[in-house]
């Protein structure tokens, strides 16, 4: 049986239930109409039975309220939100005496661990016990994603450190019984508004905001929004591998980077890519970070000459961005290296490089280097298109598919170097190309932010009615939904507008008796807006 | 009730729209003809979506009641926006709501017996019987106020969402999980 059907069969029982009250409502309505003329000044009311047994009602509510007040302060009233957060989020209402009122998941993951389970009226430890239990049956907590983070809300700060420290204790316990080792986050809250409309906008807990907020702080590269959607480990993991400092947060335990190739993988990988022997490495570095979008480990090293940089797509182990420039610090290995202060230059560039320091009586930072220049005057250059070819064919992308290309000829490490800078497919390119010899000195790969593939692209407002429906379609849009034929209306007009940064159809038009007007999405041919009124 | 069957085949999927609005146009005109007209094509609606929150028969139908008193007093406030049925629904939920209110308030009644209600109702098939009692008995108060809105009142789930105040991914997954339960269950025996 499908849905539909389904659905069909509810909506016909009920239909064929609904008591037919019809008739009293069209009398009682004639009534009401009377109450209502002379309503505006002496507001004279009809007393049906009805309507007195109302007042009554309200009566008893009023006293029986008063005193019922008292006891729902003590027995009703929110004292501590204990929060959860996995994937899954749940926030758990108790009162004074750490009863449950309510427990409220978040998210869909939290609904899926809360399922039937109702906890009201259940002490907090076995509503929590029966959560951690429900996450690690429907594995939100496993080997790869071991963390969980505690967040307490209570007014007294003492209160909420106790139950805190408690309850990250408890948890931990639980986890580590299990065929793993869980991390405790745990954290108590002093969010000011800013954070709870923070928290309230992104449909997260106050307790995940909190520890985003932290984060942010301490790593500026990260915005709120970017991190919204990562997990708990995820977040665990970024703080662990950043050697981020979150002053508020208590951890117990490490964070699990089971689910990802590991920093070992992604050595292997940069170092293969780089063709780079694993024992000529200096300065290396290798963090967890979150970029575009994904969990990348960056990879940082030298060797020989050159220094790079790796963007390793942490689950995948696919090379999201690969950067390889020369060193500028580099010493050779004294092998025949003539000079005597090779303090500096790469002997690669020397020897590519020889005849070109025309310039280097122009003032260089890096003094040193510039006196190692030769003081020849300046020889050709490849030209810029030679340049450009040096580039695209490093590559691997044809000229035509380019775009956003930018060249600048410009003096770096000491000699000549074209800059390039281009888009194509999804990927951002650098280059650095050695005036005088043409050889790829620096390249970078980097996947492109703002790329949108052709098929949804072409939605420039400037772009004419490029990616449109076009107006003879939202006309039909606008006809069809009225319900109306084209040969009923008169007095049409339509124009391309825009509205709200969309692009937007707005069509008026009169048929029968009605004037109707409408907004028509020009990129989906969606009903944005329709009104309609007797003419 | 032989109004209600043959309006609620014959308007199909959901209540029309743009029929709706120009209802509630003449009843702001006090058209006492299009609040029957309105009636006809909203009150399993109306009256579905309040026996889902309120799980009394009674009480929803007081709701129903009170609720097209309140549309033919306010009507000439509404304004057509395309989304009459979301107005009519606003103003059920809020009437439930109170009616909540004053029975809690009251003391909690005893959960309804439907067979004696449902026995009396002729227009009700055997299979109308089981899949009431299904609803009431299976879904959680927000499972079946989801399915009723979708399911008998037509509602987009975005629109659901809008009404219940929830997010959208809490309507689809709540909507999911209580059709498989009621298909679970109708399914097996028709």
């Amino acid at each position: 049986m499908t849905n539909r059907d389904t659905e069909s069969k509810i909506k016909r029982a009920f239909s064929n239930t609904v008591p037919d009250i019809r008739d009293s409502i069209l009398s009682d309505c004639k009534t009401q109409e009377g109450a209502v003329i002379v309503m505006t000044d002496t507001n004279r009311k009809t007393f049906s039975p009805r309507r007195l047994a109302g007042i009554a009602a309200a009566f008893v509510l009023l006293i029986g309220g008063m005193t019922g007040f008292q006891i729902y302060r003590a027995n009703y009233s929110v004292a501590s939100t204990v929060s959860l957060d996995v994937n899954p989020s749940i926030e758990i209402q108790v009162n004074k005496k750490e009863q449950v009122l309510m427990v409220n998941p978040r998210n869909e993951d939290a609904e899926v661990v809360v399922g039937d389970m109702d906890f009201k009226g259940s002490s907090l430890d076995v509503t929590i016990n029966a959560l951690i239990g429900s996450m690690l049956r429907n594995g939100y907590l496993n080997e790869l994603a071991n963390s969980i983070l505690i967040s307490v809300d209570n007014q007294d700060p003492a209160k909420s450190a106790e139950l805190q420290e408690r309850l990250a204790n408890e948890i931990n316990a639980v986890l580590q019984t299990g065929t793993f080792n869980g991390a405790v986050l745990s954290q108590s809250i002093s969010a000011d508004s800013n954070l709870r409309a923070l928290a309230e906008d992104y449909g997260i807990t106050l307790g995940k905001a909190q520890l985003i907020q932290q984060i942010i702080e301490q790593n500026a590269f990260y915005s709120f929004a970017d991190l919204v959607p990562l997990s708990i480990n995820e977040l665990n993991l970024l703080t662990e591998s950043g050697r981020l400092n979150l002053a508020n947060v208590n951890s117990l335990g490490t964070a699990s980077d089971k689910a990802y190739i590991g920093e070992e993988k992604a050595k292997e990988i940069a170092l293969s890519h780089a063709g780079a022997a694993a024992d000529k490495l200096t300065q290396y570095e290798i963090e967890l970070d979150y970029e575009h979008g994904a969990m990348v480990y960056e990879v940082e090293f030298k060797s020989e000459g050159f220094e790079y940089d790796y963007e390793i797509d942490a689950v995948t182990g696919s090379i999201l961005k690969s950067q390889k420039e020369t060193d500028d610090d580099y010493i050779p290995p004294q092998t025949d290296a003539p000079k005597p202060e090779a303090g500096n230059g790469s002997s690669q560039t020397n020897q590519t490089n020889t005849q070109t320091g025309g310039d280097s009586s122009q003032a260089n930072p890096n003094q040193s280097q510039a006196s190692q220049e030769g003081t020849k005057p300046k020889t050709s250059y490849i030209d810029e298109d030679q340049a450009k070819s040096a580039a695209l064919s490093h590559a691997g992308v044809s000229a035509n598919a380019v775009t956003e290309y930018e060249s600048e000829l410009d003096r770096e490490h000491g000699i000549m170097v074209y800059e390039i800078d281009f888009k194509c497919e999804g990927f951002e390119y650098e280059y650095e190309i050695d005036a005088s010899t043409g050889a790829v000195l620096k390249n970078q790969k980097e996947q492109d932010d703002d790329y949108i593939p052709p098929q949804t692209g072409g939605q420039q407002p400037s772009g004419g009615n490029g990616g449109y429906i076009g107006e003879a379609r939202a006309k039909e849009i606008a006809f069809s939904h009225a319900g109306v034929s084209a040969n009923t209306v008169h007095e049409y007009e339509a124009k391309l507008d825009e509205d709200d940064g969309i692009m937007i159809y707005e069509i008026e038009f009169k048929a029968g008796n009605y004037e109707y007007e409408y907004e028509i999405d020009a990129a989906s041919g969606s009903v944005l807006k329709y009104a309609w009124d007797e003419d | 009730m032989i109004i209600c069957l043959t309006s609620a085949n014959d308007s199909g999927g959901e209540p029309d729209s743009s029929r709706l609005d120009r209802c509630l146009w003449a009843i702001a005109r006090e058209d006492s003809q299009a609040l029957a007209e309105l009636y006809d094509c909203t009150s399993p609606s109306v009256y579905a979506f309040a026996l889902s929150i309120l799980k009394n028969t009674q009480d929803a139908e007081d709701v129903l009641h009170d609720c097209y008193l309140q549309i033919y007093s306010a009507a000439a406030k509404y304004q057509a926006s395309g989304k009459p049925m979301a107005w009519i629904l606003t103003i059920t939920r809020n009437l439930c709501l109170l009616k909540l209110r004053e029975r809690r308030r009251m003391a909690d009644l005893p959960p309804e017996n439907w067979e004696p209600y449902l026995e009396a109702c002729q227009s009700a098939s055997p299979e109308d019987r089981l899949i009431l009692t299904e609803c009431m008995r299976l879904l959680s108060d927000e499972e079946r106020q989801i399915v009723i809105l979708h399911a008998v009142a037509g509602f987009k789930h975005r629109e659901t969402a809008k009404l219940l105040e929830l997010p959208l991914s809490t309507v689809l997954s709540k909507y999911n999980r209580a059709m498989k339960k009621l298909k679970n269950h109708i399914g097996k025996e028709y």
